[in-house]
């Protein structure tokens, strides 16, 4: 099958960036998104000339570097999958597909597709741990957790750090993220002790690095690839509004 | 305490609560005005002009509300418009290519909650000119009526004469729909900033938004389509 690429070339962060087409042909269907942009890569470094930069890693869904936009949709048309899991059958043949990096403040470009996603990593150090005095790895079940609580904090921690749901949102807001790092450790015994500044420190954080405000339409959640559910941000809502209440 | 306050006014889900909440109390407050305002169906002019002689023969209740009310609203202009400009300068670039509304869940009425919103704000400046200050139409003024042996403003008439006029109406009812669209959206998010929504009760929510925000439409709209169509007379 062929299809026809609209892409996002930028030299760096300061120059500005314009859409290059590129045709590719004699892809297999069971290709990658990733691997169809390895072949055009291959025949761009053979002629000379500057490949497309994109991030990857795993290629398997779990580490969340693959960012891109497939036609304005952050990792493509499918449901719950990172570009790296999205395969050429889920396009026509001969398709025309406009892909960019994702677009927000906070994540300033880089280079074509790849983006700068270290605010994510600013909120986490803010809050996204729990501290523990080093020792012995404690024996396994130690602390009891209810079947239920150990589903749902595995639920919110199922998040890879991707930025799908800043890229989507209208107002680039990082909110799920935020949401499913609080909830994560906020939901486990570990997490207790250190709750309240938590989720103080890790909002504060994220309204620092200039992501936007969540206005309720949940484009996150809808194309967040490990379905991380808008619920998480009521939760952190609320958990937010109980801490600030301490400080009353 | 003011540490708690300075993050409140500071912080994006802090302003949040403070949308929600003023939210909340102008739709308590346009709940009620509604419901007043049905009076006028009541088979005779005394019913609404006796109600509006009550409310103003307790001038402190009734400033304390207002002044509340202001309070609100000017709070819900001031912590929805700093969200809303962050907001824009967070996506200072959007996509070549738009993704398909369908799979990104944006609908018109959240996604022009500042313009409803705007507009609602306009017309209830008219509307306070209009029947409040009774600025628009002088003639107001000297509009008396005799009830139960009390005089007193003859507010059924006053609601008759300005909705004859079609201008007066259509802004009205126009101004209406953007209060049904600006709520479908609102009172749905409510729940959501005061945390209190989850996958089981999205649906109920929605729908109860949706519900709330239908019945306001039909209730306040009812008045100038019946003085239109002639079936509300002085
Ligand atoms: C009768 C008047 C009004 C009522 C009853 C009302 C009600 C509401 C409610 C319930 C919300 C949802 C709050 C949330 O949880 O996020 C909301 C949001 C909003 N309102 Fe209003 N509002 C009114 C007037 C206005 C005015 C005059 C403006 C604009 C200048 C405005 C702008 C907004 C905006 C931008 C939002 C979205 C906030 C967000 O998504 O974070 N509203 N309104
Ligand atoms: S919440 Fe979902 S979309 Fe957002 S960073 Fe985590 S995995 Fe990616
Ligand atoms: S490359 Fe790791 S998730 Fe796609």
């Amino acid at each position: 099958m062929k299809l026809h690429l609209r892409v996002w070339r930028q030299k760096s962060k300061e120059s500005g960036g314009h859409f290059e087409t590129y045709e590719a042909e004699g892809l297999n269907p069971n290709m990658s998104f990733l691997e169809m942009l390895d072949v055009v890569n291959d025949r761009l470094t053979q002629e000379g000339k500057e490949p497309i930069a994109f991030d990857h890693d795993c290629r398997e869904g779990i580490c969340g570097s693959c960012a891109m936009a497939i036609n304005g949709e952050p990792h493509g048309p499918n449901k719950g999958a990172t570009t790296c899991q999205v395969y050429l059958r889920s396009f026509k043949d001969g398709e025309t597909l406009t892909v960019e990096p994702w677009r927000a403040k906070a994540f300033p470009v880089l280079k074509d597709l790849v983006t700068d996603r270290s605010a994510f990593d600013r909120i986490i150090q803010a809050g996204g741990f729990v501290s523990v005095n080093t020792g012995q790895a404690p024996d396994a079940n130690a602390m009891p957790i209810g079947k239920e609580e150990a589903e749902k904090a595995f639920d919110a921690a199922h998040c890879i750090g991707c930025g799908a749901c800043v890229a989507a949102c209208r107002n680039g807001s990082a909110m799920l993220f935020a949401a499913a790092k609080v909830s994560h450790l906020g939901l486990l015994p570990q997490g207790q002790p250190e709750r309240a500044e938590r989720v103080r420190k890790m909002v504060e954080a994220m309204d620092a690095a200039g992501f936007g405000n969540c206005s309720n339409q949940y484009a996150c959640e809808a194309v967040c690839p490990k379905e991380i559910s808008a619920d998480w941000i009521a939760r952190m809502n609320r958990d937010y509004a109980l801490s600030l209440a301490q400080k009353l | 305490m003011t540490q708690g306050i300075s993050m409140m006014i500071r912080s994006s889900i802090g302003r949040k609560w403070i949308a929600a909440i003023t939210g909340l109390l102008m739709i308590g407050f346009v709940v009620v005005h509604m419901l007043g305002n049905l009076q006028m169906f009541a088979g005779t002019p005394d019913k609404i002009n006796q109600y509006a002689h009550l409310l103003k023969s307790m001038p402190g209740v009734l400033w304390a509300f207002r002044l509340g009310l202001i309070a609100a609203t000017g709070l819900h202009i001031w912590a929805t418009l700093s969200l809303a400009r962050e907001n824009r300068m967070a996506k200072p670039q959007g996509y070549a290519v738009a993704g398909r509304k369908s799979r990104l869940q944006v609908t018109l009425t959240s996604a022009t909650m500042v313009i409803s919103g705007s507009i609602i704000l306009g017309f209830v400046i008219f509307h306070l000119l209009h029947f409040t200050v009774q600025m628009v139409d002088r003639s107001y003024l000297s509009m008396q009526t005799v009830s139960g042996g009390v005089t007193m403003p003859d507010v059924y008439r006053m609601v008759i004469t300005g909705f004859s006029n079609p201008w007066i109406s259509g802004f009205y009812l126009l101004a209406m729909a953007l209060l049904f669209s600006h709520l479908r959206h609102g009172a749905a998010s409510v729940f959501q900033t005061l945390g209190v929504r989850d996958r089981h009760l999205a649906k109920i929510i929605g729908t109860g938004a949706w519900i709330l925000a239908v019945a306001l439409f039909l209730g306040f709209a009812a008045i100038p389509i019946a003085v239109l169509t002639g079936a509300l007379r002085p």
